[in-house]
């Protein structure tokens, strides 16, 4: 049986259609009137919906139905299996059941003569491994048919669909629309005429020529805008259909009737309904040729996913789709291959490149008993290793799922803006009717001057009448204030930011870590493991009354600290009971062991209670150090750890280790200074030890001897003085720091992503990284506000000049058709400013990772030769 | 088939609201025309429509969104 599905669940619903930031809130609107739904985030940029809801109250096709309703849609995908062992039509309707049950999948028709079902489904939801699975759980066999295209071929198809059909549009409306311009214009163009039949310039001829253009590649803003108003609500496309609907059926009656009052038919404007459509879907075309291009960096993640795994099956290799294989099941890769699965090496030498997840530039050698992560690249040799982690769980569909949440959330500013375009259409109506009535009333009896024309044009105002003139500015004012810019400005370039970045291994966890992270004052480092490298080793060890006859030794002190420490896991005791390894002292298990966090351990070993930890621990137990305490600030001095040694309430001795930077610390918090940045550290240890290190790396601020449970009331506190901080830690032992801090980032967590507490996780143990965070960051909301200011730039200077205002002195209008180019302009230029993010490379360079698009290519030349003959 | 019956009232509820709206706006501005200046009738016909429209199209969505929210609260 199939997992029941809990009540309560979050989807997230690919959406269709959406063109502006008005979209985002018709789709937001449309679902959650849904009984059921209790939260809706929808994301343009993305195009997809994520929606909190009740799953017995609502259903995807109930979901489906709204969203289609308000004239978008949610794409389906189909997919044909091969069943196999059906006999009858009792199992057709099991096979069907069995599929219809999957969260997902919307129809199943199972064809019992063909032994074949056909499902249709919402591609993200449900996946083709469980359909198989409930088919075979039902009784039977499934098999995917090989035309089934995976989620991101059909995202391309879906894109490269809208790309064809406006650039089929642009072409009708462009073609023709060029032979308008020639029509309206023929007297102006001199000795060019002998060429241009003079018919062209005939007003019913251009009437024709126009026609096409609004009802073919116009025809999509009415039916639009339409099936949105039935609704309730209005959109981008309401202001194309007012416009070219307003300039056409003008320039119709003008035509037709050239004594009814409108101007005659020295105010057609054929050619600005017909320029309008071509200059809108120029704008279209271009968005989709665009948009595209912002998602490349989980395109290229996706990319990565390797399709076929080989299995080792007692002495026989087998061949299998990638999600199916299984935990525990051993895999086999030779060189040039891609690691199907996260695993670990069992036998066999090689290097593997994991430059495409992590950003590490060299190749990693892997022998027996190493980690390798599914779609890292195998180098050079062969190897065979044993699967952990498969599916959903591996760590490429964790970082996938991270970035895909990242960039379906929503920043602050992207909620605002959002806001303002949502409320901005029916401000613009509203405006529309204020500057009809203004001229018609007023302005064309003061102002209107015959002799005027329109920007960039010669074609004269003359004939027009009071009605023509107001409606002329009415429309351009419609149209110019399209703010479909301001919908892609802050989504596009969260989308490029956070795959950037993805890119050198930094993963934001939602838009809003972004935000924050460009907006830090002061960063918390804690030392251990995080500055440093958080493997200390022993470097002194001192007996207490070593020169009293009877006394213990080293060893002994050794013996007894690692036996107190076998259990813990802290990095200092690990460094003992290395120590005491390596000096060749025996370490017996403790009988009893106690963790005393902050202060140390407590032990009972061979019948003798062990005590083993910080002054402060000594004293509460009343053990009195001695002259071990001025020795332990000699060594402390040098930035070493001392831990005291009592055994049986009595000194024994003391042990001093040592922790030492990581490679890149210094380099790294030079930077951040450089970037005006507070950097501060936060550690247990004592005050000396802390100086010592911040010293070396050049931390000015230290707040020293903090319990673990306390560093997040030191966060606290800064953040009390106004500052936004940032903490930076391992993400386990920091995680109430990591989540008090305005921006919490994990570092060093490996790839297994999804455990991590913090708003950025850092994959790679480089704190450089922390710096491309920074820089990433930076760079993604300077992208933001330059695209806000363009957005609004237009639309603020536009609306003014299309309403009239500077009219009674520069005796200059802008036409409707230059008003459409206009805004066609602003949101391509929005889009190609994110573009430019795509050359963002931090300060701190290291060799940048290698390309992954160019090495799937070459790793899955075997994946792709097998994939073919399936 | 029930969800589309209260589809078919709200908007019969909604147009009952925003077509008086749209009207009263049309009307009220072929009044103003007509006593504000010599306007040619065209003008003030092809102006009454034009601003009746664009009185629609904001009242429209405004409505249509009030009485179905009036209409989820009283489900």
């Amino acid at each position: 049986m199939n997992a029941p599905i809990p009540a309560e669940n979050t989807i997230t619903l690919p959406v269709l259609g959406m063109t502006c930031a008005s979209c985002i809130s018709h789709v937001e609107g449309a679902l959650s009137e849904l009984p059921g739904v209790s939260q809706v985030m929808v994301n343009l940029a993305t195009g997809k919906a994520t929606i909190d809801r009740d799953s017995s109250r609502v259903s995807i096709e109930d979901m489906r139905r709204a969203v289609s309703d308000v004239g978008y849609s949610v794409p389906t995908a189909e997919i044909t299996l091969d069943v196999r062992g059906m006999t009858c039509a009792s199992c057709v309707a099991h096979v069907e059941g069995a599929l219809t049950d999957l969260e997902g999948v919307t129809a199943a028709v199972v064809n019992l003569g063909l032994g074949t079902a056909r499902v249709t489904y919402v591609p993200g939801l449900v996946a083709v491994s469980q359909m198989k699975r409930a088919v075979r759980e039902a009784g039977y066999e499934a098999q995917e048919r090989s035309q089934g295209l995976d989620a991101l071929d059909r995202e391309r198809q879906a894109r490269g669909e809208e790309i064809r059909r406006q650039g089929r549009n642009l072409v009708v409306a462009g073609a023709v629309g060029l032979l308008v311009m020639v029509g309206t214009f023929y007297d102006m163009l001199g000795p060019l005429r002998s060429w241009i039949p003079e018919w062209l310039s005939y007003k019913w001829v251009i009437g024709l020529l126009t026609t096409p253009i609004v009802l073919g590649p116009g025809r999509q803003f009415f039916s639009n805008s339409w099936r949105g108003l039935k609704h309730g609500v209005t959109d981008m496309n309401l202001l194309y259909a007012t416009g070219i609907g307003a300039a056409y059926g003008i320039a119709v009656i003008n035509t037709v009737f050239p004594r009814a009052g409108f101007g005659g038919e020295g105010a057609t404007f054929f050619e600005s309904a017909a320029l309008l459509t071509a200059f809108i879907v120029l704008g279209r075309w271009l968005e989709a040729l665009t948009r595209g291009r912002t998602s490349e960096a989980i395109r290229k993640l996706m990319k990565l996913q390797p399709k076929l795994a080989r299995v080792l099956r007692g002495t026989s290799e087998e061949e299998i789709p990638a999600d199916e294989v299984q935990v525990g099941d051993l895999l086999l890769i030779r060189p040039g291959e891609s690691v199907a699965v996260d695993g670990l090496v069992e036998e066999g030498y090689s290097a593997v490149d994991e430059s495409m997840l992590t950003g590490e530039s060299l190749p990693l050698e892997k022998k027996a008993g190493d980690p390798v992560i599914g779609g890292t690249l195998n180098k050079t040799g062969a190897f065979k290793f044993r699967a952990t982690r498969v599916g959903k769980e591996t760590a490429l569909a964790q970082i996938i799922k991270l970035v895909e949440d990242a960039q379906a959330s929503k920043a602050p500013i992207q909620k605002l803006a959002d806001w303002v375009a949502g409320h901005f259409i029916l401000g613009v109506h509203v405006l529309a009717v204020l500057v009809f009535v203004f001229w018609f009333f007023f302005g064309y009896r003061l102002y209107f001057d015959p002799t005027s024309s329109f920007i960039l044009s010669p074609y004269r105002l003359g004939e027009i009448g009071v009605f023509g003139f107001s409606l002329l500015l009415s429309v351009t004012v419609l149209v110019i204030s399209c703010p479909c810019a301001v919908g892609l400005a802050t989504p596009s370039a969260m989308m490029a930011g956070t795959g950037k970045a993805a890119e050198y291994g930094v993963l934001f966890k939602a838009a809003q870590a972004i935000e924050n992270t460009s907006k830090l004052q002061t960063l918390i480092f804690d030392k251990t493991g995080t500055l440093t490298r958080g493997e200390p080793s022993v470097t002194d060890v001192l007996v207490y009354g070593e020169t009293e006859p009877g006394s213990l030794t080293v060893e002994d002190i050794l013996r007894f600290a690692a036996g107190a420490e076998k259990n813990s896991e802290h990095p200092l005791g690990e460094a003992i009971v290395r120590g005491a390894r390596e000096r060749g002292a025996e370490v017996s298990d403790p009988e009893r062991f106690q963790s005393i966090p902050g202060h140390g351990v407590e032990a009972a070993l061979q019948g003798h209670a062990v005590l083993l930890g910080n002054r402060r621990l000594m004293a509460q137990r009343g053990v009195d150090i001695g002259y071990l305490a001025e020795h332990a600030e000699h060594l402390e001095a040098e930035g070493k750890t001392v831990m005291f040694l009592a055994i049986d309430d009595q000194p024994a001795g003391l042990i001093a280790v040592a922790d030492t930077l990581k490679e890149h610390s210094r380099e790294a918090i030079q930077r951040l200074h450089q970037l005006g940045l507070e950097v501060a550290m936060i550690t247990g240890d004592n005050a000396r030890t802390a100086q010592a290190i911040a010293r070396q790396v050049g931390i000015h601020r230290v707040l020293a001897e903090v319990l673990p449970q306390d560093k997040a009331e030191e966060v606290k506190k800064l953040q009390a003085q106004g500052k936004r901080v940032a903490m930076v830690g391992d993400g386990v032992n920091d995680a109430p720091a990591l989540a008090q801090a305005d921006v919490g980032m994990a570092i060093g967590s490996g790839t297994d992503v999804a455990k991590e507490t913090g708003d950025v996780i850092l994959i790679k143990d480089d704190l450089r990284d922390v710096v491309v965070a920074l820089e990433a960051a930076k760079a993604t909301m300077r992208k933001v506000k330059q695209n806000l200011f363009w957005a609004f730039f237009y639309n603020t200077l536009g609306i003014p000049i299309g309403a009239g205002l500077l009219y009674p002195v520069i005796r200059l209008v802008v036409s409707p058709e230059l008003a459409g180019a206009l805004m066609a302009v602003s949101s391509v230029s929005v889009t190609l400013n994110t573009l430019l993010l795509r050359r963002f490379k931090p300060s701190l360079r290291r060799p940048a990772p290698t390309e992954p698009a160019a090495q799937v290519l070459e790793g899955a030349r075997w994946a792709d030769v097998t994939a073919g003959g399936d | 088939m029930e969800g589309d019956a209260v589809e078919r009232g709200i908007a019969r509820r909604s147009a009952g609201i925003y077509l008086p709206i749209s009207i009263a706006a049309a009307l009220l501005f072929l009044t103003a025309a007509s006593l504000m200046g010599d306007y040619t009738p065209v003008a003030r016909i092809g102006g009454a429509v034009w601003v009746g429209m664009l009185s629609l199209i904001v009242s429209m969505p405004v409505v249509t969104a009030r009485v179905k929210g009036r209409a989820r609260r009283r489900e």
